[in-house]
């Protein structure tokens, strides 16, 4: 019992999220323990970024409370969303993930600068740290973001549609960094995606987000075509093949 | 080299000013044309214009409101009849940023269209106002509204001195938090930086730098000036460093060229200015096309 209660991480008791006057979810009631591996999955507009800007405290809930610990969050931000005029560098990039931690007029010390390289190790791209960032690829700046994520060292890593825009081969390299980073470094991950594929053979439990409908629970118990069903409104099929989940849109005769 | 000694002697102030406003302007112009918001830069220098506008309507008598709130005699003299213009402009400016700085707030406009109305709005208010300011004044209304380089005093250099060295100071002390802000605002608000007061504070050093740039050297140049260096120096450079350099560099050593032009030929020194930076950044332009293709 007390096992469980240290490895509670974020409690949600009955909180409704929204903006101004629209409420989008009520009624959410959920524990994010240490280690957990969530996948945040929904339409697009459905609520789930809504959800992880209440979750980082950037907006209020509009009722109910969030009970976290001095939790450290590593956020990646939609890839889309950053894209710089100015050539800033990799290590620049990565190096913002140190800010928050300094102090107001501090510059960068050795030990920053030795968790940067760290970071940088972590999802591969030492090599491109002198690198400009508007230069690379969508799958390294994606691991550059990634990185910042790690410099804050965080308990709680959260990615917002990580391989949105990304070819096969990175889209898989980049689930397989995330898994990875999960399974290695015990961190606690929240994947936001609107592909169910990318997260059923991924995560450990899933959120589903519809339209004011909240629904979360373990991978099985949430992964029946019911519930899929609901969510994307569309007649779903779901079949686990050899350990793995295959899940597809059933087209009408 | 007779030329330049003539204005060496007669315009020392003229020259080191328009090398301080060339500065404030292409500094800060690195952030607003990366920030995407270089229509900021247009409604300010509007917003600073109609300030200038509205001083000469005398509606609020500056020397009486001081001595109401301190409790002190101002005795009248021409340093706060020049200080009543800069002040109107400043407040409009603050004024236009503290709308600006609400976007995040709301979801029914986008920035540029927010960006758009306080242009028009000044605009139209800068007419209104020039229309119902005392006939005999007009004449130093167009005057400063025009901004000519050459009018810049002592006064007005040691002004915009001052101003640079504040900009420089803040960007300077506080470069992480305004670098990340800028750079990507959800992800520093995740990661615990207060992002709305960063960013204001921002916005707000961008409105003081363009609003006294814009009452003492005039709209043109303060807008061209925001956006050419900028423009030219994130075309060449390679680096962040080499940027802020390149974009300084150009604002420094642009002005007192287009004075140096304007005093040759003639002309007005601010739109002379615009058109030798005008005419660098076509030069770059092809340049760097070139070397692309």
């Amino acid at each position: 019992m007390d096992n469980k209660v240290n490895s509670t991480l974020i409690e949600l008791k009955d909180i409704s999220i929204g903006y101004g006057n629209k409420v989008l979810h009520k009624n959410i009631n959920i524990i994010i323990e240490q280690n957990d591996f969530i996948g945040l999955v929904g339409p697009n507009g459905s609520g789930k970024t809504t959800f992880l800007k209440t979750l980082l405290g950037n907006i209020k809930p509009l009722f109910g409370s969030i009970n976290k610990k001095e939790i450290t969050f590593g956020y990646v931000p939609q890839r889309d969303t950053v894209q710089p005029l100015l050539p800033y560098s990799v290590y620049d990039v990565v190096m913002m993930g140190r800010y928050s931690l300094m102090g107001l007029l501090k510059l960068p010390s050795k030990i920053d600068e030795h968790i940067v390289d760290s970071s940088l190790e972590k999802v591969g791209i030492s090599v491109l740290r002198n690198h400009s960032y508007n230069s690379l690829s969508g799958g390294q700046r994606q691991r550059t973001l990634i990185a910042r994520a790690l410099a804050v060292e965080p308990l709680v890593l959260i990615l917002d549609e990580p391989t949105n825009g990304m070819d096969t081969p990175s889209h898989y390299s980049l689930l397989n960094l995330i898994s990875e980073l999960h399974n290695k470094n015990n961190l606690t991950v929240l994947l936001v995606s609107h592909l169910l594929s990318d997260v059923a053979n991924l995560v450990k439990k899933l959120m589903l987000f519809e339209a004011g409908r909240f629904r979360s629970g373990t991978i099985e118990d949430m992964l029946s075509e019911k519930n899929l069903g609901q969510t994307y409104s569309a007649n779903i099929e779901v079949k686990k093949i050899n350990g793995e989940y295959h899940i597809a849109s059933r087209h009408k005769e | 080299m007779e030329t330049i000694n003539v204005l060496l002697e007669l315009f020392p102030y003229a020259i080191l000013g328009s090398i301080a406003a060339g500065i404030i302007c292409s500094f800060l112009g690195v952030f607003v044309v990366s920030q995407r918001v270089v229509f900021l830069g247009a409604a300010l220098t509007q917003a600073a214009i109609a300030g200038v506008a509205f001083a000469f309507l005398h509606l609020i008598n500056l020397e009486e409101l001081i001595a109401s709130v301190f409790g002190i005699t101002v005795i009248e003299d021409s340093f706060l009849h020049h200080f009543e213009h800069t002040f109107f402009s400043l407040l409009f400016a603050v004024i236009a940023v503290l709308i600006f700085s609400q976007s995040y707030r709301q979801k029914f406009l986008t920035k540029d269209s927010l960006l758009g109305i306080i242009f028009v709005i000044a605009i139209a208010m800068r007419i209104i106002f020039i229309q119902k300011s005392p006939s005999a004044e007009v004449a130093e209304i167009e005057s400063i509204l025009k901004g000519d380089i050459l009018f810049i005093g002592s006064a007005e250099f040691y002004t915009l001195l001052v101003i640079l060295i504040i900009i420089l100071l803040i960007f300077s002390l506080f470069s992480k938090q305004l670098k990340f802000v800028t750079f990507d605002a959800d992800t520093a608000a995740a990661h615990g930086v207060n992002d709305r007061f960063w960013l204001l504070l921002f916005y707000l050093t961008v409105g003081i730098g363009i609003s006294l740039t814009t009452r003492f050297v005039g709209d043109v140049f303060t807008f061209a000036f925001l956006i050419l260096p900028a423009s030219i120096a994130i075309l060449i450079s390679k680096k962040i460093s080499q940027v802020f350099i390149t974009a300084i560099f150009i604002g420094a050593i642009i002005p007192p060229l287009g004075i140096y032009f304007a005093f040759e030929f003639d002309i007005s020194s601010g739109p002379t200015a615009v058109a030798a930076a005008f005419a660098l950044f076509i030069i770059v332009y092809i340049y760097k096309k070139l070397l692309s293709d």
